[in-house]
């Protein structure tokens, strides 16, 4: 007895280039279709740390050295205000410890500092990344503070550079994926009429719709679990390849390696995407030709 | 069985049935004769409900929702309609299949349909190894492989020399007499009519134009 699966395999190998040409297109859109979700992914993981990282930087004149209850009375101060996450004092040994551990790699670099050259600080951390320039104003008043620097460019620059690259992969995937379901709803009605006789003859059997219908769905979620398995490999082999490299990129945030749980779930995801398309593309070609 | 009463169907401007009317009872074995173009097919289409009457009535036994109804019919047809990618054992399974059929049993229904119509030694050919005769076989051997209550042949020995054509009807009356099946066969071919002596249902421009139960072909 022929399985509705057993028989769309079978009408697949019949037609090698149709299902090369379905297989393809179906291969292009998800992958295009992953990388654009694995950049999204990314760029998102970039902002989030951007946002968790201490956003303002307050330093004191470099030949002041604040007491505990002037730096306490600073934090107290903010943390009324209610806008902020976190505060942090940074002496002058601890900022020399930093200044040390990100020139390690240069000894030149490291013996002509030393800690009364560099400045305490105080770093806050902002509930929102919109209060950014209200804590800045706040710690700009502060008499013993010589300079406030705070990231709110970058995480704005960062917020809409990903909102673009959803934008622009959400049209781009969209319309591959729209242009994939005509295809694949043109190559299996093709099928479907090469079939037209034997379907007449199913009918005329007692055949019901979803009897007639399964092999070329299952046809088109074969098509789609191919294409999906495809380009998640492609996509996965170029993310392996260039991981170094974006390591060296983007030094210090840790997103890079992509761990073998989210590519899975990607995985996940590229086939159930593929199987809607293919399996809903097989469904209209064959109900389009039962209803006429 | 089947009950037509003033039955007409049109395509378009042309009259293919014209008020047609009759019964045919369980059991019954009956020639639907007539020309081309007579209206033969378009009655057989009514009957497996692939087409609807513009007007008249027509009764059938059976379930209402069509595939179900159909399930309880078996049809010949002259082109045979067998499925080439398929080996005679696989094309007689079909309907079995089709209904959802357990394994063991569409084994068992397709041996003995196959048996009846001696095609044993021709069980894992495929269509285009067989002669016209043996194709014929096979789809009465696939009409009747779920023993329906009636079987409806349009010219089935259309495509048949004379010889063969005589063994398809022999063949076709054994199965009503041996099935209790009811038979509906449209047919042309005057030399079976006359020789089998059954009913006869003449229809010409869409009009029958003689009912006889023990009829000849006009």
């Amino acid at each position: 007895m022929n399985s509705p699966t057993s028989t769309a395999w079978s009408r697949i190998r019949r037609s090698p280039y149709q299902a090369l040409a379905a297989i393809s297109i179906m291969t292009m859109t998800l992958f295009l279709g992953s990388i654009f979700f694995l950049v999204a992914a990314g760029s998102q993981s970039v902002l989030k740390y951007f946002e968790t990282r201490p956003q303002v930087n307050a330093f004191f004149k470099s030949d002041v050295v604040p007491t505990t209850q002037a730096v306490d009375l600073i934090k107290s101060k903010l943390e009324t205000t209610g806008l902020v996450e976190s505060v942090r004092y940074v002496s002058k040994e601890e900022a020399l410890q930093i200044y040390k551990d990100l020139n390690k790699s240069d000894p030149l670099l490291l013996e002509a500092v030393t800690a009364n050259m560099l400045p305490a600080s105080i770093e806050v951390s902002a509930k929102n990344p919109s209060d950014l320039k209200t804590i800045a104003e706040a710690l700009k008043t502060e008499p013993d503070v010589e300079d406030v620097r705070f990231a709110e460019d970058i995480v704005n620059q960062l917020a809409v550079w990903t909102n673009s690259v959803r934008l622009i992969g959400f049209s781009l995937v969209g319309a591959h994926i729209f242009i994939t379901f005509i295809i694949i709803l043109l190559i299996i009605g093709i099928k479907v009429s090469n079939r037209r006789d034997e379907i007449v003859l199913y009918q005329l059997l007692g055949a019901t719709g979803g009897y007639i219908s399964a092999p070329f769905v299952w046809e088109g979620i074969l098509y789609g679990l191919t294409g999906a398995v495809i380009a998640w490999g492609v996509s996965y082999l170029i993310l392996l390849y260039s991981t170094p490299f974006l390591i060296r990129f983007l030094t210090g945030i840790p997103i890079l390696p992509v761990p073998v749980g989210f590519m899975l779930t990607v995985l996940g995801g590229e086939l159930l995407l593929g199987a809607v398309i293919g399996g809903l593309g097989g469904l209209l070609a064959v109900r389009r030709f039962l209803k006429a | 069985m089947i009950s037509a009463q003033n039955l007409t169907k049109k395509f378009g401007r042309i009259i293919a049935l014209d008020s047609v009317s009759f019964d045919i009872t369980p059991g019954e074995f009956v020639f639907l004769t007539g020309p081309s173009g007579s209206g033969k097919t378009t009655l057989l289409r009514l009957i497996m409900r692939e087409i609807k009457p513009d007007a008249g009535k027509l009764t059938l036994q059976g379930p209402v929702k069509i595939h179900e109804y159909r399930r309880t019919v078996g049809t010949v047809f002259q082109d045979f309609k067998l499925l080439a990618d398929r080996s005679v054992y696989e094309n007689i399974a079909l309907p079995l299949e089709i209904m959802g059929a357990v394994s063991a049993d569409i084994d068992k229904a397709v041996k003995k349909a196959i048996d009846l119509v001696e095609l044993s030694a021709r069980t894992d050919l495929f269509p285009a190894q067989l002669s016209g005769g043996e194709l014929q076989r096979v789809a009465i051997a696939r009409a009747i492989v779920t023993r329906p209550k009636l079987i409806l042949a349009d010219e089935p020995t259309g495509n048949l020399d004379p010889k063969t054509a005589k063994t398809i009807v022999k063949l076709l009356s054994t199965i009503h007499e041996q099935l209790k099946t009811t038979v509906l066969m449209a047919t042309h071919n005057a030399n079976i009519v006359n020789h089998l002596g059954k009913r006869v249902i003449a229809l010409d421009l869409g009009k029958v134009t003689n009912d006889n139960p023990k009829g000849k072909y006009e």
